[in-house]
């Protein structure tokens, strides 16, 4: 670890003393434990480059390396940088994700994938973090400047983003990106009244889904009543954590594995139980929460609300997707395709995160009262006392 | 928050003790009697309201952390019951499924196995390896040789290198038995256009036990000698069921570790070794020396290869006149009590037929069988006439090929018709001038032993018994056991060397010429055999061993005095086999009381009288109505104008006796019963053998 000194003030030094360095621990760790998975999840098979099998292992390897230096980098920028690069990425993937439905790949039922060569990005991944931090934005202004019709244009953008989700579809995209603005409408203060009607409005969207959307219909009835022939994953994806017990069956001796389907991608937990076993696993869910949990711990210390918005919200977005993924493999919620963070398979969603953490790093540092003034922009002159 | 709060993160205060939102006042001044000093705060209201914002939403977030932390927790809850407390157990054949196959299932064989009688595998097919080369991929063939022979010595590596330059062949095998190691060893080497061919070899664990029975296959795994090629297209059409023989593999071995000691005793060149079945035909041992392994087929040398057993013609010697004493016994014109004159030597043109041990009386028959009279057997013979002699050699299967499921079996040699006159039918009366092979002659002494039933010799254990044939009366059949019982245990029998305590063994023995190259007998050297049959009150079994001119060797001669007899060679190798083999078999000897009155009804007189009212041929008396005109001839006498046909036809009737026997129970105890009488029944039961052995 570098010995930079406090009084170093380039760009690295304030960054190394301003950073969580505990919550940069706890995304490190993550992506230690991805790039294990990288390896256990990927069939057994002797390391050939020629060998496709071998090929995705390696991708995945360099994604995590590309996703931590993303996340690195991101969390260098102060919060003028955050929040236009927010800017400028929230519109590249809003027209991204916009062109998916005109042009995407279809994968799964879902037109969400944009390919590019030797690569293909799901735009809505990268979208997510920006329109969070959008959203805060717009909230947070809202209040700094009177007549800003903030809550108009967060309604108004969450929702357009909602229906581009909805009409992939990618419900569960879909469900976190409303789940998340939610919360951060619920943070801003939002009456309640309105929060419940929101709840209810989402409990309805919910049946609704359930109601008219074919698959949602049969995931969830799978979940209700699951038979072995049917509810094949969900018992297979137990049966690993079954195999695994307390101490896993050890790295690369995984059985169940071998026929779970989707193993690398949303059953990657289980996956973990089966070979790393119960403890590791357990550790897996206490790193999330830590990362979770102390975020939104600090968070009651922060005095500036759209730095409180933007963490919250990307806080919540993160531990709310790792939650439907482990869950899912845990049978406790319907099968739900979504990615656990740094953990599953894809470079498009590894690459994402680290975007979004590295927001949220950012977000979090620590702010001398120059710069946090210097960041209210033109509130230079407002201060809160004069002599 | 314990601590007090830097005044920039103190939550925005709405002071409304006052009224009014900026009556603050100076920090630290007391509250009563201090002077009021109005301060101007100016707070935006936006500001204020941001403040307002993040109070809200600090309350809020408690919710969040509450919540987070709730499903967290019931995430690792769940996480633990799946794991550790309720765990579902994965499936079992998905795993299994997803397992790499250890257990290669092997392609069943393409030849059936061989076992014994007991089921003991005699030959199995083994999966295997042939090595082979496409010479034109071959790069340097002087090295290749050299790596392959460096692996497999057995290949020269001269050959090898001649094989791998051939290159206007693309496919030249190099060995077509490789062991597993083998494979392993060159597949090791790593020799680009050196290939392997999955084969099947044939594999007799028994080595060179019953080599001969059992033959061998060529590489292409298809029958070429004995069994194997007898029963080639049985065994391929299904490789499910064993063939089974009728071999013992316990007493071939015995029979052929005797044989092989009493060839090597003698200095042998040659030796037999047979034990069939009295009351089935079947061949319970059958060894030819010298043998090979049988894996070893293709490059054991011819004389090892040679089944002596059913491809030898040897003439038989002394041991053929059981043939002709049970001919004349059966035929009723000559009786046991009936004396012969051999008191000289009988000359025959330029031919002398002498005795042994000449006696100089008038021999009885079974005393011409104790001491093997070839005057009384010339006698005997010419008196029934070479017409009755051939129809009785010819009935029991001399005339042609054994019967016996191996293709090397070859047929007898014998005079044709035309030239079986005076001299023939006496030589042959003591087993010269004619040949056959030792399971042609055992298989005909068969019926002499056993009540009088003929059945073919057979190697098959598969089916029911084998239906018998009566060719002769059973009374004849007892006379004849009895008189080979005497060979055995007369003081001057030939055949004393037989006895085996409690056994009852009856036999004789047979010392024959040699015929050289030229046709013509060889001084000095001879064929030593013996014939043997036990129990002889109800025989089991009945065992020859013959070895092929034997040399009265430095080691024997205390025991043989330089005799290469019969007696001396073969009997004691028979005795020997017959007290290993009988406890096998469940024949247990028998003693005291049992055994002296089994003894007692196996006696007969060597100068016997004959009974009341039955008139005896003897001096002045010498043929009886219907005799040969040959008899008359050798006697020096003038045959009569006219021969007794009546008398001649009825015995040549008799001794063309062939009465089919129905494969049942009557087969099995025809030859008991009737004959012996109280003992036998006796007997019968304490030789229950402890086998399923069909008839045995």
């Amino acid at each position: 670890m570098p010995i930079l000194s406090r009084a170093d003030t380039s760009v690295v030094g304030r960054w190394w003393w301003s950073i969580d360095r505990v919550m940069l621990t706890a995304l490190i760790l993550l992506v230690g434990i991805g790039y294990v998975l990288a390896l256990a999840a990927t069939p057994a098979t002797n390391i050939a480059l020629s060998d496709p099998r071998t090929m995705v292992m390696i991708k995945q390897i360099v994604y995590l390396a590309v996703g931590a230096f993303v996340m690195i980098a991101t969390s260098m920028l102060d919060l003028k940088q955050v929040k236009l690069a927010a800017l400028g990425i929230g519109i590249i993937f809003l027209i991204l994700t916009a062109f998916t439905l005109v042009h995407g790949v279809v994968i799964d039922g879902g037109r969400r994938w944009i390919a590019l060569p030797g690569f293909t990005i799901q735009p809505s991944e990268f979208l997510k973090p920006a329109l969070i931090i959008a959203t805060a934005w717009l909230l947070a202004e809202r209040r700094r400047t009177p007549g800003f019709p903030g809550m108009m244009a967060a309604l108004g953008l969450n929702g357009l983003v909602l229906l581009m989700l909805l009409r992939q579809p990618d419900v569960g995209s879909t469900a976190l990106v409303a789940s998340t603005f939610l919360v951060q409408l619920f943070l801003d203060g939002l009456n309640v009244y309105w929060v419940g009607i929101a709840v209810a409005g989402f409990g309805a969207a919910g049946f609704a889904a359930f109601e008219f959307i074919a698959h949602v219909h049969m995931r969830v009835m799978l979940f209700l009543h699951p038979t072995k022939d049917k509810a094949y994953q969900a018992i297979t994806a137990l049966s690993a954590f079954g195999n695994g017990g307390l101490w896993g069956r050890g790295p690369g001796e995984g059985q169940v594995k071998h026929y779970l389907p989707d193993a690398r991608a949303d059953f990657v937990f289980a996956v973990a139980g089966e070979e790393f076993g119960l403890i590791v696993c357990l550790g897996i869910i206490l790193i999330f929460a830590v990362i979770v949990l102390r975020g939104l711990a600090r968070i009651l210390r922060e005095t500036d609300l759209f730095v409180a918005l933007a963490a919250s919200g990307l806080l919540v977005s993160f531990g709310l997707q790792a939650f439907i993924n482990m869950a899912s493999s845990l049978s406790l919620i319907p099968t739900k395709g979504m990615t656990l963070p740094f953990i599953s398979y894809g470079g498009s969603a590894v690459l994402a995160v680290g975007l979004h953490m590295g927001f949220l790093l950012a977000l979090t540092r620590k702010r001398n009262h120059a710069e946090r003034a210097a960041e209210r922009g033109a509130g230079a002159t407002m201060q809160d006392r004069v002599a | 928050m314990t601590k007090a709060p830097h005044p920039d993160q103190m939550p925005p205060h709405v002071p409304r003790r006052s009224g009014a939102w900026n009556t603050a006042r100076n920090p630290g001044a007391p509250e009563q009697g201090a002077t009021p000093r109005v301060e101007h705060v100016r707070i935006t209201t936006p500001d204020l309201a941001r403040r307002a914002a993040l109070g809200v939403l600090q309350k809020r977030m408690v919710f969040g952390l509450v919540g987070f932390l709730l499903i967290y927790g019931i995430l690792a809850g769940r996480l633990i019951d799946v794991s550790v407390i309720n765990p579902t157990r994965p499936d079992a054949a998905a795993i299994a499924a997803e397992l790499p196959r250890t257990n290669i299932l092997l392609p069943p064989p393409a030849r059936a196995e061989i076992t014994d009688r007991n089921g003991v595998i005699l030959a199995v097919s083994l999966p295997g390896a042939a090595l082979y080369a496409n010479p034109k991929q071959i790069g340097d063939p002087g090295e290749v040789a050299r790596q392959i022979a460096a692996v497999i010595p057995a290949l020269d590596p001269g050959w090898l290198e001649s094989r791998l330059a051939d290159r206007k062949r693309d496919f030249v095998y190099l060995d077509r038995g490789l062991t597993a190691e083998q494979e392993l060893a060159v597949n090791q080497l790593g020799i680009p256009g050196v290939y392997f061919e999955d084969i099947e070899h044939r594999h007799y664990p028994e080595g060179d036990l019953a080599a001969h029975i059992l033959g061998g296959v060529t590489p292409d795994q298809r029958g070429i000698a004995g069994v194997e090629q007898y029963f080639n297209k049985t065994l391929t059409a299904d490789p499910a069921t064993p063939l089974r023989l009728s071999i013992d593999i316990g007493a071939e071995g015995i029979v052929r570790q005797e044989t092989l000691q009493a060839m090597t005793d003698y200095d042998g060149i040659g030796a037999c070794g047979i034990v069939i079945s009295a009351r089935t035909g079947r061949v319970l041992a059958m060894a030819s020396l010298p043998d090979y392994s049988a894996g070893d087929l293709g490059s054991a040398p011819a004389n090892d290869r040679f089944n002596r057993c059913v491809s030898g013609d040897y003439e038989p010697g002394s041991v053929f006149k059981l043939m002709t004493l049970s001919m004349a016994i059966n035929s009723g014109m000559i009786h046991y009590w009936d004396r012969f004159d051999t008191t000289h030597p009988l000359h025959v043109g330029r031919f002398t037929v002498t005795d042994f041990e000449p006696a100089h009386i008038w021999m009885a028959v079974p005393h011409i069988l104790e001491v093997s009279s070839n005057i009384g057997a010339s006698r005997i013979a010419t008196i029934l006439g070479p017409d009755i002699q051939r129809a009785w050699l010819k009935k029991l299967g001399f005339f042609g090929k054994p019967p016996i499921q191996l293709p090397e079996a070859q047929p007898a040699m014998y005079h044709p018709k035309s030239n079986w006159k005076l001299l023939t039918t006496m030589t042959v009366s003591f087993g010269n001038g004619i040949a056959m092979s030792p399971l042609q002659l055992i298989s005909a002494v068969v019926p002499v032993v056993n009540g009088g039933i003929y059945y073919k010799p057979s190697l098959d254990d598969a089916g029911p018994p084998p239906a018998g044939v009566r060719v002769m009366s059973a009374k004849a059949s007892l006379i004849m056991r009895k008189m080979m019982r005497n060979v055995v245990v007369a003081p001057n029998g030939t055949g004393v060397y037989a006895r085996v305590p409690g056994y009852l063994v009856g036999g004789k023995t047979g010392t024959a010429q040699v015929v050289g190259p030229g046709g013509r007998y060889m001084k000095h050297l001879n064929n030593a055999s013996f014939m043997a049959a036990f129990p002889m009150t109800n025989p089991r079994y009945v065992v020859y061993v013959v070895v092929l001119q034997p040399h009265a060797t430095k080691k024997m001669m205390p025991f043989c005095h330089g005799f290469t007899t019969g007696g001396y060679v073969a009997a004691p190798a028979v005795a020997n086999i017959i007290a290993r083999i009988g406890p096998m078999l469940g024949i247990m000897p028998r003693s005291g009381d049992a055994l002296a009155s089994a003894q007692a009804a196996l006696s007969i007189p060597v100068d016997p009288t004959a009974p009341p009212g039955r008139s005896a041929l003897g001096p002045g008396h010498m043929f009886p109505p219907g005799a040969s005109k040959y008899a008359y001839m050798l006697a020096g006498e003038k045959p009569p104008a006219a021969i007794d046909e009546a008398a001649h036809d009825a015995a040549l009737a008799r001794t063309e006796m062939w009465q089919p026997l129905g494969a049942t129970a009557e087969t099995i105890s025809a030859p008991s019963a009737p004959i012996i009488g109280g003992a036998v029944s006796h007997q019968t039961m304490n030789v229950t053998p402890p086998f399923t052995h069909a008839g045995g």
